[in-house]
């Protein structure tokens, strides 16, 4: 590669709150349009801003995860610029002392390395409206107009594509940890925009250009790789590169023009008269802090090298919050982590992609997992029969214990039983008695196959084996007393 | 102290009295127009609540939210707004036992010092119809003067209460800033402004000030109201003037005022403010700054005049802001558009704000030595329609005795002085932060020997 490129994202989340983040309106979508609004959300006539305690809690909490630098005193300012769905023409910002500054994202690339990311800022800002275009129509709805959206803005320190389009990922499950977010692009709870440059090694920054609505992560990818292409095949022609904004087409996977930078608004920004600026007290801080959680890529390194699991399963437990708290509470009440990590990653996962059920909304809840573990451990049931319990537990939402018991799938572990239906398998395929005897020790798998077609699988698999072997060639393994101890004292006292 | 003024009490319940007293105001109305829209039906009987102001009707600028009524802002963009709410500090009112029997007229949008910019109506001066009765809160001063209300709300931004107390011979408040909540007042400029009071005597003024003063969950600048506790006056800081500085007859009166304080025994200390001449430049950079934000709301989308014929959700915007503003509006606007251009805010926006601590620290000096500080409200008495007597730009320079206050958010009351050639001319009184109370006793001192004049025509019984 000819050139050193530099691309830079500006994140814009949606926060989840109970009303928006300058009025009591109910923050919410898909209602009736028009049906959240009031005097405020609408830029009403004397209508003030007050501003949303609990988007600022999240806003702070995002600051915190991202490490920034706190300010002391947070301004809002007016960004001012006419456009139909923006009830005010003018929307409350912060441009001069937002939230947070200078903070930094730890970044895991593919090859498992760690790049740190700077980040410029985090503020708090209100979302515009909708306009909807109907035919000669244009319609309005203002339910989104006020809700509570944060802008975090990265410095140019990601170098292609794919470096964005992980970042996107990372972060996404990020603020989705943090609870601040759903992070939906496809709704546009987490909107992106994309700015790259590209020039000669050493020579610093080139001219950026910037690529709006980015609504997934690999779309992401592909409109920075386009454009770092697009940037050195003008330049490589001598050509230039113009400052301007240019507008993702998923259709034909190329970039076009939207506006340049002569087109540009200047947005005016001054401080907002109407919010006193806002002092983050250490007592909110504490609050905040005392919130955080422990971040996806934390989390994902301590299961690695604390509890030993591989990248794979770390990384699939940890996508997810509420996935990894799962396996964490099912940790914390006794279960080992590898049989819990691979029956996650397994057949309980198989299970819900099946069904399309969130885990955390399933029947799977750790206590009845747990229990499957020790039934399966204690050789109460086989790993096989433990498959088919996890099956009835989604489907009957019922304990594991119950499952075993309703169903009779209790493994028969009792010697004088199994010695008895051994016998009677035996009896049954003398021929293959025979060729056992003689030292076809493969023979041994076929009536062990009889055995549990005859039981439905229920023999515990080993003492039978050994039994079967017993009979057959006292003479080989001799005597019979040698089987575990402990599992004839748990079939003895049934 | 309560309200002296009986004879409103019976207002509202007494038909007989309802009657006299809607043909009083409908006289006066012919003659002054003060009022937007009056409405006495819709209200009448509304007087649920007992409460300090009990039965008392009150007119109220029409840039000021209450539910019910219009609220035009004396704009043609909002000529047909009715209004969805009501402001918190008129809800103060009608929770204390007022009642709101219409709205007033005004400068379009508070801009102006005359009420001659109001798009919807001509106000003249109850004292002489050919005079205006200052502005931006005309209406409510001149319905004060006329005895059609005891009391009207306005707003002021740079003056907009005191110019037309003074003009119309009333008490005119301009709180500190934060005590009364502007939630529901339309913004000029948000910084500066407060929702004020034109009534007929000190004790109205302090009651409904003291109803409406507090903290308001809907407007984020609201502040705990914490007076020092010294309510009382001793020294009395004059600001000098020059002989050129008033017309012959303010200046005359001015020099009456200083006398009759001394005559009741104030201490009285010349002194300067040496940043007054700046404070006009500074005070129009910020509050035309603002309000090229805050009128920018107005587009004809979603209220107001929407303008027909357009094709385009822009086009809209334009046609209806360049149809329903009028030519002081959009010059202003252009004004804050242009100090706020990216690359000019050093020049002109941040630059107002230096000279706006400056002149707070002007007034922290004097206050040191002094309790209260007198200054003139305006250079002239009221003047005659038009720009003969005073241009508009003249009229713009005129403010500096009153948007100082705003500049430095203080507290500020011009009162009823003496009567020159026939017409008004007041005096203005300005404190610390929330020592409203203070500004309250030298007026009423001043009123028990002085009270307010009354135009001809001035009925107590409404009698025509
Ligand atoms: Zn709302």
């Amino acid at each position: 590669m000819k050139y050193q490129s530099f691309v830079g994202l500006e994140i814009h989340i949606q926060l989840i709150s109970k009303t928006k983040v300058f009025c009591s309106c109910p923050n919410h979508f898909g209602d009736e349009p028009n049906s959240n609004v009031c005097p405020v959300c609408l830029g009403y006539p004397g209508a003030l801003p007050s501003l949303n305690e609990e988007a600022v809690f999240k806003a702070l909490k995002v600051c915190k995860a991202l490490d920034c630098y706190i300010n002391e005193k947070v301004i809002f300012d007016r960004k001012n610029y006419f456009y139909p769905d923006m009830p005010k023409n003018y929307q409350i910002t912060q441009f001069e002392s937002p939230f947070g500054v200078d903070g930094f994202f730890n970044l895991e690339l593919d090859d498992g390395s760690i790049k740190k990311i700077r980040i410029h800022d985090v503020h708090l800002e209100e979302d515009a409206g909708k306009m909807i275009h109907d035919g000669y129509q244009s319609r309005l709805d203002y339910n989104r107009a006020g809700t509570p959206l944060l802008e975090i803005v990265t410095e140019p320190d990601l170098v292609a594509g794919r470096d964005a389009e992980l970042f996107v990922q990372q972060f996404r499950q990020m603020v989705r940890y943090l609870d601040v977010t759903d992070g939906n692009m496809e709704e546009g709870s987490l909107r992106c925009d994309a700015n790259t440059s590209i020039n000669l090694p050493g020579k610093g920054l080139g001219t950026k250009t910037e690529v709006k609505n980015l609504n997934s992560s690999r779309f992401v990818n592909k409109a920075l790789t386009y454009e770092i292409k697009r940037h050195g095949k003008v330049i490589d022609k001598g050509g230039e590169i113009i400052q301007e904004t240019r507008l993702w087409d998923e259709k034909t996977s190329t970039s076009k023009s939207m506006r340049t930078k002569e087109d540009s608004h200047d947005y005016r920004y001054f401080p907002e008269p109407d919010l006193p600026p806002y002092r983050v007290t250490d007592v909110l801080m504490k609050e905040v802090e005392d919130s955080m959680v422990e971040l996806p890529n934390d989390r994902k390194k301590r299961y690695m090298d604390d509890l030993k699991l591989s990248f794979d399963q770390a990384a699939f437990i940890t996508g997810e919050r509420k996935t990894a708290d799962w396996f964490d509470s099912l940790l914390s009440i006794g279960s080992d982590a590898n049989q819990a990590a691979s029956w996650l990653s397994g057949d309980i996962q198989k299970i819900l992609n099946k069904e399309d059920v969130l885990l955390e909304n399933s029947p799977f809840i750790p206590k009845r997992i747990k229990e499957l573990f020790e039934l399966i451990n204690d050789k109460k049931i086989s790993n096989n029969i433990g498959k088919e319990v996890l099956q009835a537990i989604f489907k009957e939402d019922k304990d594991p214990s119950v499952i075993v018991k309703d169903k009779g799938l209790e493994q028969v572990s009792d010697s004088g039983a199994v010695e008895k239906i051994v016998e009677e398998v035996l009896a049954a395929h003398p021929a293959v008695v025979d060729a056992v005897r003689a030292g076809d020790d493969k023979q041994v798998g076929f009536l062990m196959g009889q055995l549990m077609k005859a039981t439905g699988g229920k023999v515990n698999p080993q003492m039978a084996r050994e039994i079967i072997v017993n009979k057959i060639k006292l003479d080989i393994s001799g005597d019979s007393q040698s089987r575990d101890p402990k599992i004839i004292e748990k079939g003895s006292e049934k | 102290m309560s309200i002296k003024s009986d004879r409103w009490q019976n207002l509202l319940s007494d038909d007989s009295l309802w009657k006299s007293y809607n043909e009083y105001v409908n006289k006066w109305e012919k003659s002054i127009g003060s009022f937007l829209q009056f409405d006495a039906d819709k209200t009448k009987g509304d007087s649920s609540s007992d409460g300090l102001l009990k039965g008392m009707p009150f007119g109220v600028k029409d840039n000021i939210a209450v539910k019910g009524f219009d609220m035009t802002c004396g704009s043609k963009i909002l000529e047909n707004f009715n209004c969805p709410y009501t402001s918190t500090a008129v809800q103060k009112l009608q929770g204390a036992g007022a009642v709101v029997v219409g709205k007033m007229n005004m400068d379009e949008f508070g801009m102006g010092s005359s009420t001659d910019n109001s798009a919807l109506g001509e106000t003249n001066n109850p004292w002489d119809k050919s005079r205006v009765a200052g502005g931006s809160s005309g209406g409510s001063a001149a319905s004060v003067a006329a005895g059609q209300v005891p009391f009207a709300l306005g707003s002021d931004t740079g003056g907009s209460v005191r110019q037309p107390a003074s003009f119309c011979g009333v008490y005119g408040l301009k709180p500190t800033y934060g005590t009364v909540s502007r939630y529901g007042l339309t913004a000029y400029a948000s910084s500066l402004e407060t929702i004020g009071i034109c009534a007929e005597s000190t004790a109205i003024t302090r009651d409904v000030f003291n109803t409406m003063k507090g903290i308001d969950n809907m407007d984020n600048t609201t502040v705990d109201y914490k007076p020092s506790g010294k309510d009382d006056t001793e020294i009395i800081a004059v600001l000098k003037v020059g002989e050129n500085d008033l017309s012959e007859d303010v200046l005359n009166s001015y020099r009456v005022s200083q006398q009759r304080l001394k005559d009741l025994g104030y201490k009285l200390i010349e002194v300067e403010l040496p940043t007054l001449k700046y404070v006009v430049p500074a005070y129009y950079v910020i509050a035309t700054a603002e309000a090229s934000a805050n009128l920018a709301r107005f587009n004809g989308i979603r209220y107001g005049l929407a303008q027909k014929g357009a094709e385009t959700p822009s086009d809209l915007m334009q046609m209806s802001r360049n149809s329903g503003f009028g030519d002081e509006v959009k010059l202003r606007i252009l004004l804050g558009t242009y100090v706020l251009r990216s690359g000019f805010q050093d020049q002109y926006y941040h630059r107002a704000q230096k000279i706006r601590t400056a002149i707070l620290n002007d007034f922290n000096r004097i206050f040191e030595e002094a309790d209260a500080l007198m200054l003139p409200v305006f250079p002239t008495a009221a003047f005659r329609h038009g720009s003969s007597d005073l241009t508009q730009l003249q009229q713009k320079a005129a403010d500096l005795y009153t948007c100082s206050a705003n500049l430095a958010g203080l507290p500020a009351l011009a009162v009823p002085s003496t009567i020159e050639k026939g017409l008004p001319v007041g005096v203005q009184f300005t404190a610390p932060a929330f020592e409203e109370e203070r500004l309250f006793r030298i007026s009423e001192k001043l009123e028990e020997i002085f009270p307010a004049q009354k135009p001809e025509g001035f009925s107590e019984e409404w009698k025509i």
